[in-house]
């Protein structure tokens, strides 16, 4: 694939691109990263790709980022640096191919940073060489195609997403058993979906209904999504893109007004309209975006509910984007203990969850990916297919890690809070037959819930 | 021999000289060090905050043990997933904080330019591990103008382990894993920097200059005065180009985790 996508390359944009994203980016937190990595290689193991390939180990990905940085940005790189092979004007074609090779071998899961002695963001780092990759066209078409329809609005023409939404409002409304409230302004709570959820997890949606409806909650939902699964610009590289789709969802946001806007997705979408939507239009909202379980957390320490308890091992997989980027680790661990006494922890958990390589960057299963495509009526290149293809090693290599990890707790179902996770997670117990099952965690819990009468 | 050195009387031997460049190697450090905290300075912007979580908040204590977590993570984790370089990597820190800082020669040399260092001389590791008595001052009345009393340490029987020879050899063995780990890395053709030979290559030279002089291997006044001048012209270089090498991360280290911990943990006020 990148072959395919070095021989379309337009040189005069790479080097532009190059140019925009190191000087227009650098600030005292990147400028920290580039400059004080001791190249100790610690970061290695928290990396889902690693076990593909040392190549994609986080410091090697990002030392093409560094070469650039040098250049610019330090004397050395200027002088001896560009004697000695350690900084870089711009890249060649060849480099550009290992470059994109490179940016699709990371999730951004920020799982390096928390291992690396140095606190050293690498994601950060190769998110910047995404931008570059995005600027000079050399984005897989697939994904560029999904975020433009995204960003012109435009997947609300499309028919397949048009009824997938409108099912799913009927669903609810025969969950609830009543009209489901719809952009009312100044819920309490906003209840958030994207329309990737309403075709992946349409059940764990009405499920969220139900629950909001049961505990008798001040709730709204939307009559029409804000996205696909907004903001995808960001995880492309494609900032601009996710700047306008980010515009639409503050002001939909803003327009409503609730308390709390709750998520049920916790993939790249929660720090991205928690935190860097507002940082980047420097706003303080006035709600809270939070994920579905902190508020259900909150309520079930607040007696609002009872859980009827299971009896079998279960565990969690904390979402990279929900937990490490989100820092939403212990609300959903208040609700695993009430589910079962024998809730138990994977090896890697918290912090240093192992990401299941598909999240922000990993960009979903490929055949996901393909038969979303398929239905939008995008055309599936030979580029494409090549590419999509070369996701899979990682997907089982990675897919391994954590299977063993489920196993080794015996855990009967795993449960977590990110449409990804539950996809990729699922293909990897199917890939290696583990008697085991993924599920979000609404799935199980909206069946256990008891509601005390106040 | 008359050492080519400008109007300098250097004499026959490295030493003088090393003594009278360390001044300039400590100017050459706060130079460089200004440098590179001014840049960080020049390209500051002040975060925006959107808010912290008022949700499920987080208690003073907790953000207290998360920052023990925080400073402990990356050891905890390599030792389960990395443990050979990891092990390594821990006692090479632990080794060479321990000979730099508290070996009876260094020690004496460190309290004669910051004389409150003296406070530490209790503490003093001997030169080697012959009966707990510190090597160079056995024979005779202290050899160096201190006047303390500088013989017996407190360290008893541990002086097995810690003194300045064992502490020595421990340190060219796991710079040597780390060396060959380098090497590693070329081999497999991933990204490795000048500045990683820089530090290594200088260090392990540094250290078995030190090691040599110490030993007086060879045993003669004059070469032990070139060696041990030698020894103190490298860790000089280490020195002055310290804020231009990863050796900087000995201070950096602490900003790096105190930084992810105020993003992390404080500023999102949530668990
Ligand atoms: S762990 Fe940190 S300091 Fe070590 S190589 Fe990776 S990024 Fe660099
Ligand atoms: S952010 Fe995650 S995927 Fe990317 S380099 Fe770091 S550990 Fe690997």
């Amino acid at each position: 694939m990148t072959q395919a996508i070095a021989e379309k390359v337009n040189m005069d944009a790479l080097k532009r691109a190059i140019d925009e994203v190191f000087y227009s980016q650098i600030d005292s937190t990147t400028l920290y990263y580039f400059q004080s990595c001791v190249n100790c290689k610690a970061c290695e193991v928290a990396c889902p790709f690693t076990p593909t390939s040392l190549h994609y180990s986080p410091v090697n990905k990002a030392e093409i980022s560094r070469q650039l940085y040098r250049y610019r940005f330090s004397i050395w790189g200027k002088t001896i640096g560009k004697v000695i092979g350690g900084s870089k004007k711009y890249l060649t074609l060849n480099e550009a191919e290992t470059m994109v090779d490179y940016v699709w071998h990371c999730t951004n899961c920020g799982a390096c940073m928390f291992v690396c002695p140095m606190a050293i963001d690498s994601g950060a780092l190769i998110d910047l060489l995404r931008q570059v990759a995005f600027k000079a066209g050399m984005v897989p078409k697939i994904y560029r195609d999904i975020a433009d329809l995204e960003i012109s609005g435009k997947y609300w023409d499309v028919d397949f997403f048009k009824n997938a939404w409108n099912s799913l409002i009927s669903k609810i409304k025969d969950a609830i058993g009543k009209e489901v409230p719809l952009d009312k302004k100044k819920s309490e709570i906003l209840f958030y979906a994207s329309l990737y959820e309403a075709m992946v997890y349409p059940d764990v949606l009405v499920k969220v209904a139900k629950i909001l409806d049961m505990l008798n909650k001040d709730w709204t939902f939307m009559s029409k999504p804000l996205g696909i699964r907004p903001p995808i610009g960001l995880v492309i590289g494609d900032k601009e893109g996710a700047i306008k789709v980010m515009q639409r969802v503050y002001s939909y946001f803003t327009d409503i007004s609730p308390k709390y806007v709750m998520m049920t997705a916790g993939g790249f979408e929660y720090p991205s309209l928690r935190y860097t939507m507002h940082e980047t239009f420097k706003v303080k909202p006035t709600y809270e975006v939070v994920h579905v379980t902190e508020l259900l957390a909150k309520w079930y320490e607040n007696n609002e509910f009872e859980i009827e308890p299971l009896d079998e091992i279960i565990t969690w997989h904390d979402p990279c984007q929900l937990g490490r980027r989100g820092g939403v680790f212990e609300a959903p661990r208040v609700l695993m203990k009430a589910l079962s006494k024998k809730f138990k922890e994977l090896p890697s958990h918290g912090v240093n969850s192992f990401c299941c390589s598909r999240g922000g960057g990993g960009c979903g299963v490929p055949t996901m990916v393909e038969n979303m495509a398929k239905t939008l009526g995008i055309a599936i290149s030979e580029d494409d297919k090549k590419f999509l293809d070369s996701t899979i090693e990682p997907l089982i290599k990675a897919g391994k890690i954590k299977v063993n990890e489920i196993n080794k707790v015996k855990a009967k179902e795993v449960m977590t809070g990110c449409p990804v996770c539950i996809e990729s997670i699922g293909f990897s117990i199917d890939y290696y037959h583990a008697n085991s099952q993924v599920k979000h965690i609404i799935d199980v819990l909206a069946d256990r819930m008891k509601v005390n009468k106040k | 021999m008359q050492l080519p050195f400008g109007y300098y009387p250097v004499g026959n031997s490295l030493y003088p000289l090393a003594l009278d460049l360390f001044m300039p190697t400590v100017f050459f450090f706060f130079f460089g060090a200004a440098y590179r905290t001014a840049r960080y300075f020049a390209f500051y912007n002040k975060p925006f905050v959107p808010y912290t979580s008022s949700l499920r908040g987080i208690s003073t204590r907790e953000k207290i043990k998360d920052l023990v977590n925080t400073f402990a993570n990356s050891s905890k984790l390599g030792i389960k997933r990395k443990p050979v370089t990891t092990a390594a990597g821990l006692l090479m820190h632990i080794s060479l904080i321990v000979i730099i800082f508290l070996l009876a020669q260094h020690m004496v040399f460190w309290a004669y330019y910051i004389p409150p260092y003296k406070v530490l001389f209790p503490l003093a590791i001997p030169e080697s591990s012959v009966d707990g008595e510190l090597a160079f001052t056995r024979a005779s009345l202290p050899l160096t103008p201190t006047p303390y009393p500088f013989v017996h340490d407190i360290w008893g029987p541990l002086t097995v382990i810690l003194n300045g020879q064992y502490i020595t050899y421990l340190l060219m063995i796991l710079l040597g894993i780390y060396l060959g780990h380098k090497f590693h890395i070329l081999g497999e053709r991933l990204a490795l920097r000048a500045g990683d030979w820089w530090f290594f290559v200088l260090l392990y030279i540094d250290i078995i200059l030190g090691f040599l002089a110490t030993s007086h291997i060879p045993n003669n006044v004059v070469d032990y005065d070139n060696l041990l001048g030698a020894h103190i012209l490298v860790a000089e270089i280490l020195i002055a180009t310290l804020p231009f090498t990863r050796g900087f991360h000995m201070f950096e280290f602490y900003l790096g985790k105190m930084r992810e911990w105020y993003f992390t943990v404080y500023r999102r006020g949530e668990k």
